[in-house]
């Protein structure tokens, strides 16, 4: 049977429960009313609770049948993902959120999240299946989270706090706008393989494939050559052609940028901003990375006043101050050299100590 | 099929976050693909690299995406993931399911898969881990018949998300869920056969909270918005009050333009709605006090992306604000990213996102030919430097050229 | 993007160019056969449902002959 071509997603009118299609659009406000719970009640009075749970976004087809069984048993079968990869259950039922939160509790579901929070990792594929990952991605957001699950479960931060996580430099999902970006960074330019690029690669479509013009053809040796003084490590070549490889276990590992945002509440969107160039791949558990997210995010707790994003707060301060009091050292690798660096060179002659 | 030991992975199953090993162990046990998954990670655990290349096949007659090609390093130790490509489905609108769909999935899947999946990926695909390249046809076939259709990949249209929306906040200054529907629907081309110089991305956020990232993680950001004024309920104001909640030092002062102004007295809070930026700050604090005007819409942004290849580019205004309306069935701004994408595809180099063209040919360029009304709110503030590109033909070229002869 | 059927032509241009080179972007396929870039992405469509053309994600979106292109396995 062929396929009908062109259909489009499946219509979501058909997944909303009975209480959103008779309140749809007439929500007037939302409480909080415990960690993980969030009441919306419509101008109607009728009030909607969703229970929202961590899923480590890899999930095999049993956990989905497993949450399935939670939601017919809770919410007549309904139920909602959020952009950051947690489950909500829907319940009209006030009565049954308390034994749904305990069912969950007791088969070690992560009930949390909401409010002043940290919300789940963004996060990309890194070892279990991304073609340049210069870390693993799934498996450093675990051990970031076992490690702050504190602070998903309870709602005692000074703000939300969002992160993500990117396995290379091209920054898939959405570290560049995070509260904390966890990057993983290549440091070395590929390797070259000239037997398999002699055997198959297309030289010209190489050549294009690197951003920066790096790469160029080398026709006496019927390969490629890389200046590498212009290499910014992407891993684009090796995408187009395996012959280019990147990877570089002694030399990879992870970057921290922090302090970004993409609301717009109180200050504009902003990007995180590097203030860590490097830190080692010791998988399993990462430990020094672990341990660079926590001192970051007490040095907020303990500082910022309430309500203020970290980058709210550091801008607040001014980086030279979150430098000072991180105790993170400063160094010309964090200095901005690429494109639009001069915007962030200080053009004035105050500033703190 | 031999057990085999994992002991790096096993200690990502302790501690209290829930454990993507422990959701690859429950694939394996009934997929050979995502046993061989788990060998191959472990040993990217030991050995500190990855073991995946890429290929360039996506799959399925009659489009062109929706499947990466993804394939391990060493075929003959791992034959069971030689072959372990990505199946992207287009999500419904808000991420919303029911349990029937979701169980269809689940079935399908394990007929055709591994059995491991992303819910979601970043861009707000349900992904289907790992399946082999002959698969790939009858895996469409089977979800098409049951109702689903896949997202995007390569140079096209990218699956659009959209925020939670009318469905279940008050925030929501138009219909997202509807607006990402109706949308998807109009522009299946451009989702699945890949036209363009590189990917685009359109994201549907209902107000300036901006939940799903559309500013910086879109090419075009639709952000919900109103032009009036702020609605101001003030019993509710007096019951914030009542309630002791710092209305002062937490929304007025904290007010990015003071136009704010809270009355001790009387319990009263004031707008100079003029001075407002519509920010949104006071509405978080105050959901029950504070509300959006009534005329709403979304404000149009162009140009966001992530750091490949010219760094990361914030989305910027190009339409302060457009009506978002399900009655017109959204056709200005249909008519609007056509006029856009057309400009793009035109001018755009290989592998250039939108906003790197503009900032290559100029914003000015952009708004003049893709005929976007030019306003003060699409900037900071004017260029610092006299150097404007005039457009010669409009000059007064009556006059004597150098050589005499009349111009 | 009502376009209608595509040109036989144009069809026939592309797959003949696409038979001299191993993949190409659709508009420097469009620039060399001297068409409107439309008009090739309209052809291509059609030529992907009739299995003689296919896409390739390599980076970019590139097209061509069913089968050239071969897989990093293959």
């Amino acid at each position: 049977m062929a396929a009908k071509l062109d259909q489009g997603p499946p219509n979501y009118k058909e997944m909303l429960p009975p209480i959103i299609l008779d309140n749809y659009g007439k929500w007037k406000y939302h409480e909080i009313p415990r960690s993980g719970v969030l009441k919306h009640v419509s101008e109607s009075g009728a009030a909607l609770f969703s229970v929202r749970v961590a899923t480590p976004r890899l999930v095999s087809i049993d956990f989905i049948r497993d949450v399935c069984a939670l939601a017919d048993e809770f919410c007549d079968g309904f139920l909602r993902w959020t952009t950051r990869n947690n489950i909500e259950f829907l319940l009209s039922d006030e009565a049954k959120v308390n034994p749904l939160i305990e069912t969950l509790v007791a088969k070690g579901f992560a009930v949390g999240g909401t409010g002043a929070a940290i919300s789940n990792i963004i996060h990309t594929q890194g070892w279990v299946h991304c073609h340049t990952p210069a870390t693993d991605a799934s498996g450093v957001v675990k051990a970031v989270m076992d490690d702050l699950y504190e602070y998903f479960e309870s709602m005692k931060l000074p703000a939300k706090l969002k992160m993500g996580l990117a396995c290379c430099l091209n920054m898939c999902g959405s570290t560049h706008c995070s509260d904390i970006g966890i990057v993983g960074v290549h440091r070395t330019p590929p390797r070259i393989d000239h037997d398999k690029i002699r055997k198959g690669t297309e030289i010209p479509s190489l050549v294009a494939s690197c951003p920066t013009g790096a790469i160029r053809p080398d026709p006496k040796n019927k390969s490629v050559v890389v200046n590498e003084e212009k290499c910014m490590y992407c891993g684009n070549c090796y995408t187009m052609s395996p012959a280019m490889e990147i990877y570089d276990a002694r030399n990879d590992g992870i970057a921290i940028l922090i302090g970004g945002k993409v609301s717009n509440a109180r200050s504009a969107p902003s990007f995180s901003r590097m203030v860590i160039p490097f830190l080692p791949n010791n998988a399993p558990r990462w430990p020094e990375v672990t341990e660079a997210i926590r001192a970051i995010l007490e040095l907020w707790i303990a500082n910022a006043d309430k309500g203020e994003r970290l980058g709210e707060w550091v801008e607040r301060i001014g980086w030279e101050r979150f430098f000072a009091l991180s105790g993170l050292p400063f160094s010309d690798m964090l200095i901005d050299d690429y494109i639009f660096a001069r915007e962030t060179f200080r053009t004035g002659a105050a500033f703190k100590y | 099929m031999t057990e085999k030991k994992t002991p790096l992975l096993d200690e990502l199953e302790k501690g209290k976050w829930p454990s993507f090993v422990t959701e690859i162990k429950r694939a394996a046990v009934k997929s050979a693909a995502s046993a061989e998954l788990l060998q191959v990670l472990e040993r990217s655990y030991e050995e500190r690299r990855g073991h995946w290349k890429h290929g360039g096949i996506v799959g399925v007659r009659g489009y062109g995406g929706g499947v990466i090609g993804r394939y391990v390093d060493e075929p003959e130790t791992y034959p069971n993931i030689a072959e372990f490509h990505t199946v992207r489905i287009n999500q419904p609108s808000g991420f919303f399911y029911n349990t029937k769909t979701l169980r269809t999935i689940c079935d399908l899947w394990e007929k055709h898969g591994s059995g491991l999946t992303n819910m979601h990926g970043s861009t707000g695909d349900i992904i289907l881990l790992g399946c082999k390249t002959e698969h790939i046809q009858p895996i469409f076939d089977d979800y098409s018949e049951a109702g689903f259709d896949l997202g995007g990949s390569g140079s096209c249209l990218r699956t659009t998300n959209c925020c939670v929306g009318p469905g279940r906040c008050e925030y929501a200054c138009y219909d997202t869920l509807e607006a990402c529907y109706n949308i998807t629907n109009e522009f299946m081309d451009e989702l699945h056969r890949p036209m363009w110089p590189y990917k685009s991305k359109i994201k549907f956020s209902g107000c300036a909270n901006d939940c799903t990232g559309a500013i910086a993680r879109s090419d075009i950001s639709v952000i919900g918005t109103w032009r009036d004024t702020i609605r101001i309920d003030q019993d509710a104001v007096k019951e914030y009050a009542a309630n002791k909640f710092p209305i002062q030092s937490q929304v007025c002062d904290k007010c990015p333009t003071g136009c704010l102004t809270y009355n001790n007295e009387t319990q009263e809070l004031a707008v100079i709605a003029e001075d407002c930026t519509r920010c949104h700050h006071c509405i978080n604090l105050m959901p029950k006090a504070i509300q959006a005007g009534k005329e709403k819409g979304a404000t149009i942004l162009v140009g966001g992306k992530s750091t490949i290849v010219q760094s990361a580019f914030m989305s910027s205004v190009v339409i302060p604000f457009m009506k978002m309306d399900v009655e017109d069935d959204f056709e200005e701004f249909k008519d609007t990213v056509r006029r856009i994408w057309e400009w793009w595809d035109e001018n755009g180099k290989t592998r250039e996102r939108i906003g790197e063209t503009i900032f290559r040919l100029g914003m000015g360029k952009f708004l003049r030919e893709a005929e976007i009304p030019i306003v003060p709110q699409q900037v900071f503030r004017p260029r610092a430097n006299p150097y404007v590109f005039w457009a010669q033909e409009d000059l007064d070229k009556s006059g004597t050229a150098l050589d005499g002869t009349a111009l | 993007m009502q376009k209608g059927p595509a040109s036989p032509e144009i069809k026939a241009k592309i797959l003949e160019y696409l038979a001299k080179v191993q993949k190409a972007k659709s508009r420097d396929v469009a620039v060399a056969i001297g068409e409107k870039k439309g008009d090739v992405d309209n052809a291509v469509k059609e030529l992907t449902a009739e299995d003689l053309v296919e896409y390739l994600y390599i980076t970019t979106t590139y097209i061509c002959l069913k089968g050239k292109v071969q897989t990093p396995n293959g």
